[in-house]
């Protein structure tokens, strides 16, 4: 995904902190993968999903590294 | 008028660095035409030829030291600078990081790799021209990539879980599997005519296989590939050939009055071991030097070997030696030592630097050529 | 500062190096070889005094040359400097006798360390081969 690409989230959506499911704008939005900070699976999660690991329930989640290559200077 | 001709006293007076207690005296070079009232001077390869001595002491693959006797500090500095300075070898430039999962973070691990020592056939290298970079006002200025100015390492490790370690084992490395990453996990991926220049036993590779790069927990992955250059000490460090390579000049003392007895055994222990020697004296010293008169049999402290001295003038710090002892270093005696990273023989290094001063020189003489016409 | 590049960009180049390697190659090091170094006279220079300005030297030649130029007792004056450490620039400065002129002087001190070149590899070669030849046999 480019920079350009990228929309600031509508807040329409609600706080991604709450619990209480507000049905049907969780159903669009794309699948983010995340890694848990704890048993290190993936976590797929789209908009409104609760902030939770699958396997074990931790509930702190890291973001992949970025896809892109990057250059660096030996120096 | 034929030119005065110095007596073998005065050359050797003049050879000397006089160093005192507190002060250097009688430092800088005189041999040159004008200095002394009808003396010569004049350059004659001749007579350098006939003046320059290389002894050597040591010549290990990765360090070797001689002398060099019989030139100035000038042509002695410019080696020793070309050595550290000049000389080209390869290093790795750019890293591009597809993937890095490890704690260590993508600009040090960079930098790091950067650092590692290489080697690969001389000739090879040789074969090697420069990667010219492009320049800030005209990105299009550079070089292309091609087989012979990049080099292409790739590192890809993944740590994962050993299966068959023991429930309580506690060493990480037997724990999981690659949770070290060592300087030997780069590989070499040769391109056109570098499998020719580049094989076998002259591949690129580090000198050290052991340097630890990075350390990984299972999970974690790196995935990169490096471009090597070819480059020059003066640039940055990474691509210097040396160690270390540096020269002293050699120690010289003089005992100028005897020094006898107890006193001989404390002039002895102000220098490093073998420097000084004691000697007992003989009836012949006794009738030659007033001094040693009614001292028969007793130890006299002799110089037996400079080239160790460190110079520390501890001597000049005692009463009883003042005005018996001068402590000096020969102007045109350089004890070179240097110390090779692992592309070249340390003796090939000297070699190397001799070869790049003529290049240099030709190179100039070319450009002065437009001049004179 | 790291610049995000696309891997894409890379492996193209790459790649593209590949085929044309034959007619490339002798053009780069042709070029590679030909940047030939430039002698800059600083103004104010006259047939026996003159200053030359060294792009990309230092203290290694700039003190090698002058003790070669100095060697040479038609030369009255024989002086190096680097104006400013952070340019790489050295200054020679040659004033000379009626005998000859500055720029032969210049040319002659070259010639002078060349031939010196020679001597200190052949000695050295010798040297270390009698060292080697030396130490194997005790």
């Amino acid at each position: 995904m480019s920079r350009e690409a990228y929309q600031v989230p509508s807040l329409g959506g609600g706080n991604a902190f709450s619990n209480d499911n507000l049905g049907a704008s969780s159903l669009d939005g794309p699948l983010v993968a995340y890694l848990c900070g704890e048993c290190n699976a993936r976590v797929s999660l789209k908009r409104g999903d609760q902030i939770r690991c699958k396997e074990c329930g931790h509930r702190v989640l890291y973001k992949e590294r970025t896809k892109r290559m990057v250059q660096f200077e030996a120096r | 008028m034929a030119p005065l001709v110095p007596s073998h006293e005065e050359l050797e007076r003049r050879r000397i660095v006089d160093i005192n207690a507190e002060t250097v005296a009688n430092i800088p070079s005189t041999d040159f035409p004008g200095h002394w009232p009808g003396e010569s001077h004049e350059w004659s390869l001749e007579r350098f030829r006939d003046g320059f001595r290389i002894e050597f002491h040591q010549n290990k693959q990765f360090e070797s030291s001689f002398s060099l006797i019989g030139l100035d500090a000038a042509i002695a500095n410019a080696f020793r600078r070309i050595v550290v300075a000049e000389v080209p070898t390869l290093a790795i430039e750019t890293v591009y990081v597809h993937n890095n999962t490890s704690v260590i973070q993508d600009e040090v691990l960079a930098q790091r790799l950067g650092l590692i020592p290489l080697k690969g056939s001389v000739e090879g290298l040789n074969w090697m021209r420069w990667f010219k970079k492009p320049t800030d006002d005209d990105p299009n200025s550079g070089s292309n990539l091609s087989d012979f100015n990049t080099v292409v390492l790739r590192l890809d490790v993944e740590c994962t879980k050993n299966p068959n370690a023991s429930r309580d084992e506690e060493d990480p490395r037997k724990l999981y599997k690659n949770a070290h990453v060592y300087a030997k996990d780069m590989v070499f991926h040769p391109v056109g005519r570098q499998e020719q220049y580049f094989t076998g036993e002259g591949a690129i590779q580090p000198v050290n296989p052991d340097i630890l790069v990075a350390k990984l927990r299972p999970g974690q992955k790196l995935e990169m590939e490096m471009h090597c250059l070819k480059g020059i000490g003066a640039d940055h460090a990474k691509f210097s050939p040396v160690a270390t390579a540096s020269y002293r000049l050699m120690p010289d003392i003089k005992i100028l009055r005897p020094i006898i007895g107890e006193d001989a055994k404390k002039f002895a222990k102000c220098f490093p071991k073998g420097v000084i020697g004691l000697e007992p004296i003989t009836a012949e010293d006794a009738r030659q030097d007033s001094e040693y008169q009614g001292h028969s049999g007793e130890l006299k402290a002799v110089v037996r070997d400079p080239f160790n001295d460190t110079v520390s003038r501890e001597c000049l710090r005692h009463e009883e030696f003042q005005g018996k002892v001068k402590l000096g270093r020969l102007r045109d005696h350089f004890i070179f030592n240097i110390e090779s990273t692992g592309q070249f023989d340390s003796d090939v290094l000297f070699l190397e630097s001799v070869k790049v001063l003529k290049l240099k020189c030709a190179r100039w003489k070319r450009g002065l050529t437009d001049l004179m016409r | 500062m790291p610049s995000s590049v696309h891997s894409q960009d890379n492996d193209q180049s790459m790649v593209d190096a590949q085929p044309q390697h034959q007619e490339q190659t002798e053009q780069e090091e042709e070029v590679i070889e030909l940047e030939e170094k430039r002698i800059v006279v600083l103004p104010g220079a006259s047939e026996t005094a003159a200053s030359f300005q060294f792009e990309g030297e230092g203290h290694t030649l700039g003190n090698a040359l002058r003790y070669a130029i100095m060697k040479n007792p038609d030369v009255e004056f024989c002086g190096y400097t680097i104006p400013h450490p952070s340019e790489s620039k050295m200054n020679l400065r040659i004033q000379t006798y009626d005998t000859t002129t500055a720029v032969e002087a210049l040319e002659k001190g070259l010639d002078t360390l060349m031939d010196l070149c020679d001597v200190v590899t052949d000695k050295f070669t010798t040297a270390r081969d009698g060292f080697n030849a030396s130490q194997m046999e005790s």
